[in-house]
């Protein structure tokens, strides 16, 4: 940051004379600071977990969920400012209630990254406003079945809805992730936050393809990697948060929801073990990690 | 105090990514007289102490009730709370309105922390200076939430904003486990005694300084359905029976002591009513 | 011949009349719906001890003709709330698309519970709110000229835990009785409801069997004399433990044999 004090860091939408846009470069510091959150995209669905530190012991348990639900079949986790990632949801939840209206179907969950990553966008380009202070993981399963119309009362034409190909695969898991410039990339694993270093070293090495892990090896990873990433000698306690979605003929039918409490428990008795297991790994390896950074 | 270019602002992050206009507005919260809350099973209350400009003059609300079922305390701009105040009342009449129920009280704080956000995102505006308690119950029962000028919204299993209020959290988070299972009357006597450590030395809990808030959420026998109770404030001579209950003598003294203070509220109660 | 450039190319005035253009007219009154186009007959339901029953056929009739004979009029909110329509389907189909977007605002405040499981089924949103909701609707639009053209039957719990039943109009006009009935249901079905339930108390006494079976009963009559219904229909059974539906049944032991008695239709002169 040796451009601080040259002026071109004060205000939004402003390049410095190198090309550089300060104000969205200093929002990614905001999620930096966050805990960390993760996605996983396998075969036959996508995980999503965060790392909730626990800022108060006052704080009711299990009460302040950051992972919400856009539509039935998709989700959000961001790390950074939370607010943001509240106004974040608010207007991922309008676009796909628009797209509703408009298409009288869920909206698929590339369009949706699309469309929030030019809402982001849209806040990078004027002096008024700041970009948003978050990172965004958008994890979806589009339905591989003909879906009703919203609306439908009958069986419907015997085409379907239309603009289907019944010789091709259709729908699947997604998993997007998008920065406060608007930049989204589709992922296998994603992580942001404080801890993504570390997560991101874990996702890679994960086997995402057809004979890789399965939902629910994910959740167990998810659980593992937030363990992994999580930094004891700096942060306090913090709350594992895990939600997935599957297809139709998986466990969450198609829905996005939070991973149910049994699972969770399980996966996060795992993850304590693996953690304690490789203590003295886990020291070298950080090591090696920061060296790298 | 010093200034520094990133701080003119609210739609200015420093290299830091930090917001500091939102962090001096809630520098102001810390300014506000002292506000606790805390939710049981059954009740949500809060407790305030109000200030008074100078001796002959009254004591600054800090109790508002929003609608049968919330109420909020507040800590920091008083106008800035009216605002805020005012939305939440028209919000849950407007759900009452089209849905003929108790607004749920999540929801209602939602509304506030998108619209606080809003604020810190846009040139020309400024964070609201006040921070909240709000109380309430709703189908899922009673509930607490903390508001800041940032917009972060959380639900608190107790908590205490405004000036020295560290002292009191920390009453609070000794007296942690107690909470979920104690009575109303139990609650607002925690409530009051985590008041009592935020006070500055040689001030005491009055009637004419405190103010107590309750609302309530009472199950019929089969436990099928619930009943509100409303959210009642309590300010002058009504926190006297309260107060006789943690005050110091009953504190430390034997069941002779308790009867003796208790002898002039119940007098003082015949007055009043 | 009108010679003129801006009327080369249109239908001819001496022949087909000036063209209307008051459509492109805005600002000056209009015209909203008059009649229902596609239309739904009618709707029963009858409460029980643990519930409610509700039955529609499955027919959208066209004027008279019977255009579709699968459509769905029994709509279900959460698994605790029974929607039934009779009248427009475009109309209906309109409110399922709302009532879509109240579930999913339900389903965004649920997830934000502690446990959800734990406390799924009484949090959410009751019939009688839902009711609410949609009264306040079908007035509003009413209000403005451009009413939606159902009567709806809404059947489920409120907020006591006790069964509820009501109904609203196009006009905004709603109420609440022990068994319910729209359109020709009205005149035909909700007598022979009455004789087993005319009083909650009476209705508090009925087991569901009874009561399915009333229903049944009803719809077996209705098919006999409405012109505009179908021997397919659906029926649901709203308890706490949820809803049952069943979208595809066919009316049962029908017996066409009093229908040779009946004199004054068609070619009959006598």
């Amino acid at each position: 940051m040796t451009s601080i004090g040259t002026g071109y860091d004060l205000g939004n939408s402003i390049f410095s004379p190198d090309g550089r846009n300060f104000q969205v470069e200093y929002a990614a510091k905001a999620v930096e600071n966050g805990g960390t959150s993760i996605g996983i995209r396998c075969k036959d669905g996508v995980v999503l977990a965060v790392e909730k530190i626990i800022t108060s012991k006052l704080l009711k348990p299990g009460a302040n969920k950051r992972i919400a639900t856009v539509d039935k079949h998709m989700g959000v986790v961001y790390s950074g400012m939370v607010p943001d990632g509240r106004q974040f949801i608010d207007r991922a939840r309008d676009e796909a209630r628009s797209w509703r209206d408009t298409f009288k179907t869920p909206i698929p969950t590339a369009d949706l990254a699309s469309r929030m990553g030019g809402y982001l966008q849209a806040y990078t380009l004027y002096q008024q406003v700041r970009p948003f202070g978050i990172t965004a993981i958008v994890g979806g399963f589009d339905s591989e079945l003909e879906l009703p119309v919203d609306g439908q009362v009958g069986s419907g034409p015997s085409c379907g809805a239309g603009g289907k190909d019944s010789t091709k695969k259709h729908g699947g898991p997604f998993l997007y992730m998008i920065e406060p410039s608007g930049l989204y990339w589709g992922y296998y694993g994603a992580a942001t936050g404080k801890g993504r270093q570390a997560a991101k070293a874990e996702l890679e090495k994960l086997d995402f393809s057809e004979e890789g892990i399965s939902l629910e090896q994910a959740v167990k990873e998810a659980a593992r990697i937030i363990y992994v990433a999580h930094d004891d000698s700096k942060d306090k306690e913090f709350e594992l948060e895990m939600s997935w979605i599957s297809g139709a003929d998986g466990p969450t039918k198609g829905r996005h929801m939070e991973v149910p409490k049994e699972l969770r428990e399980e996966a996060e008795r795992l993850a304590k073990k693996a953690v304690a297991d490789d203590d003295s790994d886990e020291e070298e390896e950080k090591e090696g990690e920061k060296m790298e950074e | 105090m010093f200034r520094n270019n990133y701080d003119n602002d609210s739609v200015t992050f420093s290299p830091q990514g930090r917001i500091f206009q939102v962090e001096y507005a809630a520098e102001a919260v810390k300014q506000g007289s002292v506000v606790v809350g805390i939710a049981s099973k059954t009740h949500a209350v809060l407790v305030a102490i109000k200030r008074n400009a100078e001796e002959l003059s009254s004591y600054q609300k800090k109790l508002f009730p929003i609608d049968e079922h919330v109420g909020i305390a507040i800590a920091g701009l008083t106008s800035d709370a009216r605002v805020l105040s005012n939305f939440m009342k028209q919000q849950c009449l407007g759900h009452r309105l089209s849905y003929g129920r108790n607004m749920p009280i999540r929801n209602m704080v939602d509304q506030i922390g998108s619209k606080a956000q809003n604020n810190t995102q846009h040139y020309g505006k400024r964070p609201y200076g006040v921070g909240l308690l709000i109380a309430g119950v709703d189908n899922t029962g009673p509930h607490l939430f903390e508001f800041q000028p940032s917009g972060m919204t959380e639900e608190m299993q107790a908590f205490a904003i405004g000036a020295r209020s560290q002292m009191a959290r920390t009453y609070l988070e000794k007296h942690l486990e107690s909470f979920l299972d104690s009575s109303r009357e139990e609650l607002i006597s925690h409530g009051l005694k985590a008041l009592k450590e935020s006070l500055v030395q040689d001030r005491e809990l009055t009637v004419e300084n405190t103010s107590i808030g309750v609302v309530g959420y009472v199950r019929n026998e089969e436990g099928t359905s619930y009943k509100v109770e409303p959210f009642t404030l309590y300010d002058g001579q009504d926190v006297s029976e309260f107060l006789e209950k943690v005050s110091d003598a009953n504190e430390g003294g034997g069941a002779a002591t308790a009867e003796e203070a208790a002898a002039p509220e119940g007098d003082s109660m015949e007055v009043d009513s | 011949m009108d010679h003129r450039p801006q009327a080369w190319g249109r239908p001819r005035d001496d022949v087909y009349g000036a063209y209307d253009g008051s459509y492109l007219n805005h600002g000056g009154p209009k015209n909203a719906t008059q009649s229902p186009v596609v239309t739904g007959t009618s709707v029963i339901a009858l409460k029980f001890k643990d519930g409610v029953v509700m039955a529609a056929d499955n027919l959208a009739s066209y004027g008279s003709l019977a255009r579709f004979t699968d459509v769905k009029r029994l709509h279900t909110f959460h698994n605790t709330t029974i929607l039934g329509y009779g009248g427009d389907v475009s109309d209906m189909q309109f409110l399922s698309r709302l009532i879509l977007q109240i579930e999913l605002h339900q389903d965004y405040e649920l997830e934000q519970l502690p446990d959800i499981k734990a406390q799924r089924g009484q949090e959410v949103m009751q019939a009688n709110n839902l009711f609410t909701f949609l009264k306040k609707q079908m007035y509003h639009c009413r209000n403005h000229f451009d009413p939606l053209w159902n009567q709806i039957l809404i059947a489920g719990f409120d907020d006591e835990r006790k069964p509820f039943l009501s109904s609203v109009d196009l006009r905004g006009t709603s109420f609440s009785a022990p068994s319910l009935a729209t359109g020709f249901g009205a005149a035909l079905a909700q007598p022979i409801m009455r004789k087993y339930a005319d009083t909650e108390e009476q209705a508090a006494k009925l087991t569901r069997e009874e009561a399915v079976e009333i229903v049944k009963e009803c719809m077996k009559v209705l098919f006999y004399r409405d012109a505009r219904s179908l021997d397919r229909y659906s029926i649901a059974v709203v308890t706490k433990d949820g809803i049952d539906l069943k979208e595809n049944e066919q009316l049962e032991k029908q017996s066409w044999a009093f229908a040779e008695r009946i004199k004054g239709y068609g070619t009959q002169t006598v």
